[in-house]
């Protein structure tokens, strides 16, 4: 059979690069331009997100979720908020550790005890909250301004783009690795992937770790763009950053699903957000359009799947 | 090789853990009696912390508070056993609760109105995830996060969001008293008897404990699995919507973001009562007693005068607490 052109875009895998493409494009009409300044905002707007949003599909892969990981990221950014300031090298590794111990008890919890993933983690999650109201009671905090200001510099490309597209490289290059072949093995068959001699339990357990790490990046670097800490910024992460990993194309049943497709995901609940900003649009609208966009994008797939059973169903009656 | 998986692996190495329950096992009376006795321990702390919480009139109230989760956690108990989850209460709560403030003005003559519009809210929404859920095969977190994103929009475009006010009637249900039992303690407990029957004795009760536990059995023995994954989903709404009704009621108006509260705790409330969170197995008996557990909870840790912080550190540890004494209690029941 011949190929059109279409099929070779292979619309079903690539959806989240050509959703995203739409956008952006529709974003560059409106405004009738694209400056670098544009870029850098979108970048470090997006980056926090995507941080986050890459713990979040390790998780997922395992056929797991994590709603811990936004109060994990308030946590690591109110770390980040009093120490940067006193001692950056101990500010960061604080923060991260913070965040890798937090997923490691994730894990164990999951690993060891085998409690379901969204009960475990909707109890951290309470717990999180709690550690970041403790040590930050109030936003603020002290960003040395070096930071931000290396954050939104420009050297050629904008700062931001390069740090974003070095993450992006990074979870590329974790899924590339025979550890995350394991991950999608785990959510794709968990006996089969036992049987075939992956260490489930420990590749798990890696997940949730790698997943607390990513979010508490994820939160620094929100604390840097913002110049301060908060002990609630996180929370809007918890399930946005489900939805992001949905969005890319990552099902929740885990097994499947690509960073690049991840990376889109995180850059279309940015740019949505920011036509809307420009559009004068109130907030308001943003969560109506991303639950319509949510479930347009999982939607229309199954939707065709039934559409295309009932009709079939209507041919052999008729 | 014997049917509990946690006694010796393939290569003969022992298993860590047994996996997530789907092997059957048989959830007598230790859950309840755990939670029972947990409960007695809080009221006990609330005693020595504030003298007089024990007594059978602060019971009562405690009661009365809890009745709001506790009929938002009727549907969330309903959902959760036939495998699925509604986080979509929060908005569908807040939206049916403007939908009743918005029609009704205060004004009682409109209260019927007012209550239909409620109902249409939460069914409708409901009617919504389960479609999605049995029929385009969403999966359940996305679908309902999406519909409460969407409610949640939805109800700040259309009614600007601005707190109204409440008929007095619904006020006096929400808040007032037959004698010593306030009117909400016997409503949730009219509503509690009904659904325990319902899920334990009826052949709806036995067709929704049979999908949530295998689907493709369920299937086979004729059960229709997606009108009861939509009856449940649609249950669920409405018990939002009610219960959205009643809260504007207990605080005198509708504001916005009044449903966020619930969410959490109402998911929480079903899994400490003991019902798996994979569906298939518990009941709503269960879920009271989480619901009351949830209560005693909150109350003794805002009467300790502990900062919010903590607050919430204790609450997520007696929660992870709670549910791991499960897994040890149903292990020992099943040997």
């Amino acid at each position: 059979m011949r190929r059109t052109w279409l099929s070779r875009i292979r619309l079903e895998e690539n959806w989240p690069v050509l959703t995203f493409a739409a956008l952006f494009l529709l974003d560059v009409l409106l405004k009738g331009r694209f400056s670098r300044f544009d870029l850098q905002t979108l970048c470090v707007n997006v980056l926090p997100l995507l941080l986050i949003s890459f713990g979040q599909f390790f998780v997922v892969l395992t056929r797991g979720i994590d709603l811990s990981l936004g109060p994990i990221s308030s946590v690591a950014g109110a770390c980040a908020a009093l120490l940067l300031a006193r001692d950056m090298a101990t500010g960061f590794a604080v923060a991260l550790l913070a965040g890798a111990a937090a997923g490691f008890c994730n894990g164990l919890l999951v690993v060891r005890f085998a409690l379901p993933p969204i009960v475990v983690t909707l109890a951290s999650m309470s717990v999180w909250q709690g550690v970041a109201l403790l040590i930050l009671p109030n936003p603020g905090g002290d960003i040395p301004p070096e930071l931000p200001d290396l954050l939104n510099s420009d050297f050629g490309v904008p700062t931001a783009l390069i740090l974003l597209v070095l993450v992006w490289l990074a979870a590329a290059w974790v899924m590339s690795t025979r550890f995350g072949l394991h991950l999608r093995a785990i959510g794709d068959d968990e006996a089969a992937a036992r049987m075939g001699g992956v260490a489930v339990q420990r590749v798990k357990l890696a997940a949730y770790v790698l997943a607390g790490a990513a979010a508490a990046l994820g939160g620094v670097t929100l604390a840097i763009a913002t110049s301060s800490g908060s002990p609630t910024v996180g929370d809007d992460y918890i399930l946005l950053s489900v939805a992001t990993v949905v969005l890319g194309g990552v099902p929740l049943v885990g097994g499947a699903g690509g960073a690049l497709g991840v990376a889109m995901g995180a850059l279309i609940v940015t740019i949505i957000g920011s036509l809307l900003y420009f559009a004068n649009l109130s907030s308001f609208y943003q969560s109506i359009i991303n639950g319509v966009i949510l479930l347009a994008v999982v939607g229309s797939r199954s939707a065709r799947q039934w559409l295309a059973l009932q009709l079939g169903r209507l041919g052999h009656a008729g | 090789m014997p049917a509990e998986g946690n006694s010796v692996g393939l290569q003969g190495a022992p298993l860590p853990a047994p996996p997530p329950s789907r092997i059957a096992l048989p959830r007598g009376a230790t859950i309840p009696i755990a939670l029972a006795v947990f409960s007695l321990i809080l009221i006990g702390i609330g005693e020595v912390l504030s003298p007089g919480y024990a007594s059978a009139k602060n019971m009562l109230q405690l009661l009365k508070l809890s009745s709001f989760l506790g009929i938002i956690a009727v549907g969330q108990t309903l959902v959760i056993l036939a495998g699925g989850i509604d986080l979509s209460v929060a908005w569908v709560l807040t939206a049916a609760a403007f939908a009743f403030t918005t029609v009704t003005q205060g004004h009682a003559a409109l209260i019927v109105q007012g209550l239909l519009a409620a109902l249409a809210v939460g069914a409708g929404v409901g009617l919504v995830n389960g479609v999605g859920v049995a029929r385009l095969h969403i999966s359940p977190i996305v679908m309902t996060l999406a519909t409460n994103s969407i409610m949640q929009g939805g109800t700040l475009v259309v009614t600007s969001g601005s707190p109204l006010g409440v008929p007095d009637l619904v006020r006096l249900v929400a808040t007032g008293s037959v004698g010593p039992l306030p009117i909400m303690t016997l409503l949730w407990a009219g509503v509690t008897a009904v659904v325990v029957i319902a899920v334990a004795m009826t052949s709806g009760g036995r067709k929704l404990l049979s999908v949530g536990e295998n689907p493709r059995v369920s299937f086979l023995s004729g059960i229709d699995n997606d009108a009861v994954t939509i009856v449940a989903y649609t249950l669920s709404g409405l018990s939002a919507a009610v219960a959205g009704v009643l809260f504007a009621g207990f605080s005198a108006t509708s504001f916005l973001g009044m449903g966020d509260q619930f969410v959490l705790p109402s998911i929480a409330a079903v899994v400490l009562g003991g019902t798996s969170i994979l569906g298939g197995q518990g009941g709503y008996g269960g879920t009271v007693l989480g619901v009351i557990f949830i209560t005693l909870l909150s109350t003794d840790l805002l009467m300790g005068n502990i900062s919010p912080g903590l607050r919430n550190i204790i609450f997520g540890l007696a929660l992870i607490c709670a549910v791991l004494s499960h897994r040890v209690l149903l292990r020992g029941e099943s040997e």
